[in-house]
C-alpha cells in the first residue's frame, strides 16, 4: 500500500512540527511556504522560560534530510479542490534565481545590490538587499521579486497602475490609455465611479498621502475625448466561431463579450432587458456622476468589436433560459442586483410614495421620474442611499434627508460622496430606523421611527444598533426610498433548474473560471457577489471570458 | 513609517510633491435642479504633477548587477518559476511565516515613533541571528535602553489572548534582562494580577521585572526629549512613566489567504 | 570625444577642486557617430545634477549643451551665456550653494564616491535597455519609474557613502553619526545595520550604552 500523502500548508513552527510529526508517522509529507526559507526560532507563548534555553527551535535540518518531507519554499497553493476524499492542489513554485548548491555565501552580490528593503525575516526591523539570504540559520539566498506592485495587485483587474501613472508623468497619454485598456474596456466610466482599492492599497500613504489613481485614469481618457480621436478595440486575427449569448449589459457582461471579441469570438450576443446599456452604470449611477454619453461611448467601442447587443429582451419572458442553451455554445450570465430588498415594515405596500432605490434611480435615469415635490426620506447609508438623496436633491425636492440606524462612522457609504451629499445640502439623521409607514387616502404621509443606541459588535465588526424603546417619533414626507440592500432577480431562471445557488440567492461559481455548475453556462458581477463595485463586476466578466474560452477550446 | 510583510520602505525624494490633487467641482449653486457632472477633472498640469507624486514602487529592479559580481556563477534569472498538480489525502493548514496581527491602537505609538516595535520584532532582536545580533538596541538611535516597557496592545481582550501574550511578554523580559546591563524592564497588563497570582508566581521572581495590573491608553513622545511617555489606568488612577523603548504585545491574525484556503476547505487552521 | 564618454565622477572631481562649474557642449541628437552616445550623456548628466542639487550644490554649475562643428557662432555663444551664469552665481561655496566652504567640499567627496561606485555606474548605464527592451524581467520601465529608481539610488547611496567616509574617520555611535551628517537617527541606525550585514562595518565597544561602529578591518 502506498504511503498516505499529506499536504502542510504553511511552514511556521506549527507547520515544521506537524511535517516532522506525519513523516516520522511514516507519511509522505509535501511542506508548502510561501516565504523563501522555514520558520524562525521563537520564543514560548505557553511556559515561561530561562535565559540560556531561551528559543524553541525548529529542527529545520532534520526537517529537509527527511526522506518523507518535500519542501517547497517561496511557493503558493492554489486551485485547491476536494473530490471523492482527495485534495487537489496546484503548487506554484516560485523561482529563487539563485543556485544554492553553486553559492559560496561571499555576500558580494549583497554588498553591490542596490536595493534596500524591509527585511520581512526580521518583521522589518532591518534592511535587506533585493537579493539576500532569508532565514540566517541555513543563508539560502533568493532574489525577491513581487510579481506586482500592491496597487496593481489589489486592483481586481490588475491593472498596470505603475506603468499607466508612470506614462502620464512622461507626458504620454496615448500610450498610457492603451496600457489600461489591455485590461479593461471602460477607462473613462470607471475613471469617475471607482472607489479604488488601489489607493487605499497605496505606499505612499505612509510618506503623506496616496496617489489619485483613479482620477488619473479619467484624465487619460478624457485628452482622448477631447482630442476627438475615435480609437479602435483590436480582435484577434484568429477567428473562433462558437455563439456565445451574453446575459446583461453592465460591466461583467460587457467586459465579457469585449475579452471574448478580442480573443476572436465572432458570435457574441448580449440580452438586455432594459433599453439602455452599463446595467448599474447607467440606471444606478446618477448623471452627474458618470455622464451617460461618456458611457454610451465605451459601450459603443464595444459594439463596433462585432458584439451584437440587443435591448428591451428580457430572458423568461421574451425568450426562454431554456432556448437559450440550445441555441449557444456557452452563456454568461451577468444579470446584476436589481431588486430593492423591502424594509419589512407595516405600511410599506399600502400607500402610493414608497419606491426602493434601485426603482427610483432607474426611473430618473430613464427619463420616467421627472420632477420631485415635498419632502423625501431615504433610508440607508451605502452608497445607494446617497446617491438617491442627491439625485432627489437634483430633482427638486423641497427637503431630503437620509435615515441610517448607525452612526456616520458606520456608514458603507464612500465617505466623500456623504461629504458631498451634506455639501449639497442633504440633511443626515443618525441612529434611527424606521418602524411603520403612514399613508392616508392612499398616499405616504411620513413615517413611524425609533430612535437606535449602539451595542455590541455583529458579524460584519459594526456596533449592532437596538432600538431604545419608548423613544418612536413620526416625521411627515411624501416619498420615502429604502435603500437597504439589493439582491439579485432570478425569475429568468426556469422555476425548476439545477444551478447552485449561495444562500443570497447568488450564483455558486469555481473561483477560477466563473463557471457554473451547469457546464458551458458562466457567471459573474453583482449576481455572484451581490452587491459591490463595478471594477469587481469587471473582474468578473474577464475571469469568464477566460474560462468559457478554456471550456470552448477543450470542448 | 508602518512596517508591513512586503510593504516598502520609503525615502521621501526632494522634488515629490506632498500634497495629493484635489478634484475640481463646481459650485453646489451650479448643481441645483439638473444633472451636470460635479467633477470636471484633471488639468494637465495637475493631472502630470500627481502622477509625478507615484514612487514606481519596485524592489528588484532588474538590474542584474548582482549577476555580474557572482563569482561563482550562482545567479539565474531565466530560473524558470515551476507549476506542479498534485494529489494528496490530507490537508493541514498551518499560519505562514506572516506574523500578521490585529490592528494595533494608534494611540499606543506603533508605527508613528521608531522606538514602540511590536513582541514579534523584539522576538526577532532578541534572537542571536536577529538584525542586532541579539542585543536589545533602540531602533530609534541605535541606544542600548535601560527604561524598557512591554505593553499589551489589546488590553480589552479576554484571558484566551492575555495569558499567551503575557507569557511572550515574561519570556521576553527574562531574555532581555540576561543580555543587557542595568536594565529595568515593566510589563503593564490588566491581566498581571490575576497572573501572578494564579498561574505564574514564579514571574514575580524574575529581577529587573515589575509585572503592573493596567490598561496602556497612550504612549507620546517627549517634546523635550526622546524618551517616551507611557500613559495607563493602574489599579489607583491614570499614571505616567517614562521610558527608552516600548515593546507592544499583539494579537495574531490569520493572513488572508491563510484563511481563505480554510473557508474553503472548510477546515481549522492548526495553529503552534 | 564624445560626450557619452565623460564620466559624471569627472564632474564631482572637478568642482571639488574648486572649479566653478562643468559645461558640456555635444552634437545634437540623431547626429551621433556612436548612434546614442549624447543620449545617454545627458541621461547621465540630467542625474548628477539632480545629485548635486540633492547635496546641495547649485545645480546650474553643470550644463549640457548642444552644438554641431560647423556652428562657431553658437559655441562662442553657449560658452558666453554658461560663463555669464557662473559669474552670477559666483565661486562654489560662497553664497550660490545651499552649502558654504569647507562642508561642500567634504559632500563633493561624497557625491564622487557615489557616482565613481558601481551601483550608480551600472544602474545608469541600463537606462537605455530598461526603457527599451525591459530589464532582467522584460519589464520596460517609463522615464518617471527610472528616474524613481535613481532618486532612491542618489538618496540612499549618499547617505552610505557619508556614513562610511566619517566612520574612515574614526569609530562612532549612530547618535554622533546623525548629529554629524543630519540625517534621522533612525536612518543611521537602519544604514547601519545593513552595512553591517554586508561586512563593511563592525560593531566595536559600548560606551555609556551606545554602541560604537567602525569600519570593518579589510575596508579601512
Amino acid at each position: 500500500m502506498e504511503n498516505k500523502k499529506t499536504l502542510v500548508v504553511g511552514a511556521g513552527p506549527a507547520g515544521v512540527r506537524l511535517a516532522l510529526e506525519r513523516a516520522e508517522a511514516g507519511e509522505q509529507v509535501t511542506l508548502v511556504e510561501k516565504f523563501p526559507s522555514l520558520g524562525a526560532e521563537r520564543i514560548p507563548r505557553n511556559r515561561l522560560i530561562n535565559a540560556e534555553q531561551a528559543f524553541d527551535s525548529p529542527d529545520l535540518e532534520k526537517v529537509r534530510d527527511h526522506k518523507n518531507i518535500t519542501i517547497f519554499p517561496y511557493s503558493e497553493v492554489k486551485r485547491v479542490t476536494k473530490e471523492n476524499g482527495k485534495i487537489k492542489a496546484r503548487v506554484i513554485k516560485h523561482s529563487l534565481r539563485v543556485d544554492n548548491t553553486k553559492c559560496n555565501d561571499c555576500k558580494a552580490c549583497i554588498r553591490v545590490c542596490p536595493v534596500n528593503m524591509f527585511d520581512d525575516f526580521n518583521e522589518g526591523l532591518g534592511f535587506r538587499t533585493a537579493v539576500d539570504y532569508f532565514n540566517p540559520i541555513n543563508a539560502e539566498y533568493n532574489i525577491f521579486k513581487e510579481d506586482m506592485p500592491v496597487c496593481q495587485r489589489t486592483c481586481p483587474v490588475n491593472l498596470d497602475i505603475r506603468g499607466y501613472v508612470g506614462l502620464i508623468a512622461d507626458g504620454k497619454y496615448a500610450e498610457s490609455l492603451a496600457r489600461i485598456r489591455e485590461r479593461l474596456p471602460f477607462p473613462a466610466s470607471i475613471g469617475r465611479v471607482c472607489p479604488h482599492p488601489c489607493e487605499t492599497a497605496c505606499n505612499r500613504q505612509y510618506l503623506d498621502e496616496p496617489i489619485s489613481i483613479c482620477f488619473l485614469k479619467r484624465f487619460v481618457a478624457d485628452v482622448e475625448i477631447e482630442a476627438g480621436i475615435e480609437p479602435t478595440y483590436e480582435t484577434a486575427e484568429k477567428k473562433y466561431p462558437e455563439k456565445i449569448a451574453i446575459i446583461g449589459a453592465g460591466p461583467s457582461g460587457l467586459t465579457c463579450a469585449h475579452d471574448l471579441a478580442k480573443m476572436g469570438y465572432e458570435n457574441i450576443k448580449v440580452f438586455e432587458a432594459l433599453p439602455v446599456p452599463g446595467g448599474y452604470l447607467w440606471v444606478g449611477i446618477p448623471e452627474y456622476r458618470l455622464p451617460k454619453k461618456i458611457l454610451q461611448r465605451e459601450v459603443d467601442l464595444i459594439a463596433k468589436m462585432g458584439v451584437e447587443i440587443q435591448y428591451n429582451v428580457r430572458i423568461g419572458k421574451d425568450i426562454s433560459f431554456e432556448e437559450l442553451r440550445n441555441q449557444y455554445d456557452a452563456i454568461f450570465i451577468g444579470a446584476g442586483c436589481h431588486r430593492g430588498l423591502k424594509l419589512r415594515v407595516p405600511g410599506e405596500d399600502e400607500y402610493e410614495g414608497i419606491i426602493d432605490c434601485v426603482t427610483f434611480l432607474r426611473e430618473q435615469a430613464l427619463g420616467i421620474r421627472k420632477e420631485g415635490k415635498g419632502k423625501l426620506i431615504v433610508i440607508g447609508g451605502g452608497n445607494a442611499a446617497i446617491d438617491s438623496a442627491r439625485v432627489g436633491w437634483r430633482m427638486g425636492y423641497d427637503e431630503v434627508y437620509i435615515l441610517y440606524r448607525r452612526t456616520r462612522k458606520e456608514m458603507p457609504a464612500n465617505p466623500w460622496e456623504v461629504d458631498a451629499a451634506e455639501h449639497e445640502g442633504v440633511k443626515l439623521q443618525f441612529l434611527a430606523a424606521p418602524v411603520e409607514i403612514l399613508g392616508e387616502n392612499g398616499k405616504v404621509v411620513g413615517m413611524k421611527c425609533i430612535k437606535m443606541e449602539l451595542g455590541e459588535p455583529d458579524a460584519s465588526g459594526r456596533r449592532r444598533p437596538v432600538p431604545i424603546e419608548g423613544s418612536e417619533y413620526v416625521i411627515e414626507a411624501e416619498t420615502i426610498v429604502p435603500a437597504i440592500s439589493q439582491g439579485t432577480d432570478l425569475s429568468f431562471l426556469p422555476e425548476e433548474h439545477d444551478f447552485k445557488l449561495t444562500r443570497w440567492n447568488t450564483f455558486d461559481i469555481d473561483e477560477e473560471t466563473g463557471a457554473t455548475n451547469i457546464p458551458g453556462v458562466f457567471a459573474g458581477g453583482d449576481v455572484v457577489s451581490g452587491p459591490n463595485i463595478a471594477i469587481r463586476a469587471i473582474a468578473g466578466g474577464k475571469r469568464a471570458a477566460l474560462g468559457i474560452h478554456e471550456y470552448l477550446r477543450s470542448k | 513609517m508602518i512596517y508591513e510583510k512586503h510593504g516598502r520602505y520609503i525615502i521621501p525624494f526632494d522634488d515629490v510633491p506632498s500634497q495629493r490633487a484635489v478634484m475640481p467641482e463646481i459650485s453646489v449653486e451650479e448643481r441645483k435642479g439638473n444633472f451636470v457632472e460635479v467633477e470636471t477633472g484633471f488639468p494637465e498640469e495637475m493631472a502630470v504633477n500627481e502622477a509625478k507624486r507615484c514612487l514606481g514602487c519596485r524592489r528588484c529592479l532588474g538590474c542584474a548587477l548582482c549577476w555580474a559580481e557572482c563569482k561563482p556563477e550562482a545567479i539565474d534569472f531565466s530560473m524558470p518559476d515551476e507549476t506542479l498538480d498534485l494529489e494528496f489525502d490530507e490537508v493541514i493548514i498551518t499560519p505562514a511565516q506572516d506574523n500578521t496581527f490585529e490592528r494595533l491602537d494608534k494611540a499606543l505609538g506603533y508605527g508613528i515613533y521608531p522606538h514602540v516595535i511590536t513582541d514579534l520584532q523584539f522576538e526577532r532582536m532578541l534572537s542571536p541571528t536577529g538584525p542586532t545580533d541579539g542585543l536589545v538596541m533602540s531602533p530609534l538611535n541605535g541606544q542600548i535602553p535601560s527604561r524598557l516597557a512591554i505593553i499589551q496592545g489589546h488590553p480589552e481582550e479576554d484571558e484566551n489572548h492575555l495569558l499567551p501574550s503575557l507569557i511572550l511578554g515574561v519570556n521576553e523580559s527574562i531574555l532581555a534582562l540576561h543580555k543587557t546591563e542595568e536594565l529595568e524592564v515593566t510589563l503593564v497588563s490588566p491581566f498581571s494580577d490575576t497572573f501572578e497570582k494564579d498561574y505564574l508566581p514564579e514571574a514575580k521572581k524574575v529581577k529587573g521585572l515589575e509585572l503592573v495590573n493596567g490598561k496602556p491608553l497612550s504612549v507620546k513622545q517627549e517634546t523635550d526629549g526622546l524618551g517616551l511617555l507611557l500613559t495607563y489606568t493602574g489599579t489607583d488612577g491614570e499614571k505616567q512613566q517614562e521610558f527608552d523603548m516600548i515593546v507592544v504585545l499583539t494579537k495574531p491574525k490569520l493572513s488572508s489567504d491563510i484563511s481563505n484556503l480554510s473557508k474553503k476547505l472548510n477546515q481549522e487552521v492548526v495553529s503552534a | 570625444m564624445c560626450t557619452g564618454r565623460i564620466d559624471p565622477v569627472w564632474v564631482a572631481r572637478a568642482l571639488k577642486r574648486g572649479l566653478d562649474g562643468f559645461l558640456i557642449v555635444g552634437c545634437y541628437f540623431g547626429d551621433c557617430h556612436y548612434i546614442s552616445g549624447n543620449v545617454q550623456a545627458k541621461a547621465k548628466m540630467d542625474m548628477t545634477r539632480r545629485l548635486l542639487e540633492h547635496i546641495g550644490v547649485n545645480g546650474k554649475r553643470l550644463s549640457f549643451q548642444q552644438c554641431s562643428s560647423g556652428e562657431g557662432a553658437r559655441f562662442a555663444e553657449l560658452v558666453n551665456e554658461f560663463d555669464q551664469q557662473i559669474r552670477e552665481i559666483g565661486p562654489i561655496g560662497e553664497g550660490g550653494d545651499q552649502l558654504g566652504k569647507p562642508e561642500i567640499f567634504e559632500k563633493l567627496q561624497i557625491a564622487e564616491a557615489v557616482l565613481g561606485g558601481e551601483k550608480m555606474r551600472w544602474v545608469i548605464g541600463k537606462r537605455t535597455p530598461f526603457m527599451e527592451s525591459g530589464n532582467m524581467y522584460g519589464e520596460i520601465f517609463t522615464e518617471h519609474e527610472f528616474r524613481r529608481a535613481i532618486d532612491m539610488i542618489i538618496v540612499e547611496e549618499t547617505e552610505t557613502q557619508a556614513i562610511l567616509h566619517s566612520l574612515n574617520k574614526g569609530a562612532k555611535s549612530v547618535e554622533q553619526l546623525s548629529q554629524e551628517l543630519e540625517i534621522p537617527s533612525e536612518r543611521v541606525f537602519r544604514y547601519i545595520r545593513a552595512l553591517k550585514r554586508k561586512g563593511f562595518v563592525e560593531m566595536g565597544q559600548i560606551i555609556e550604552r551606545n554602541p560604537i561602529y567602525q569600519l570593518a578591518s579589510q575596508e579601512v
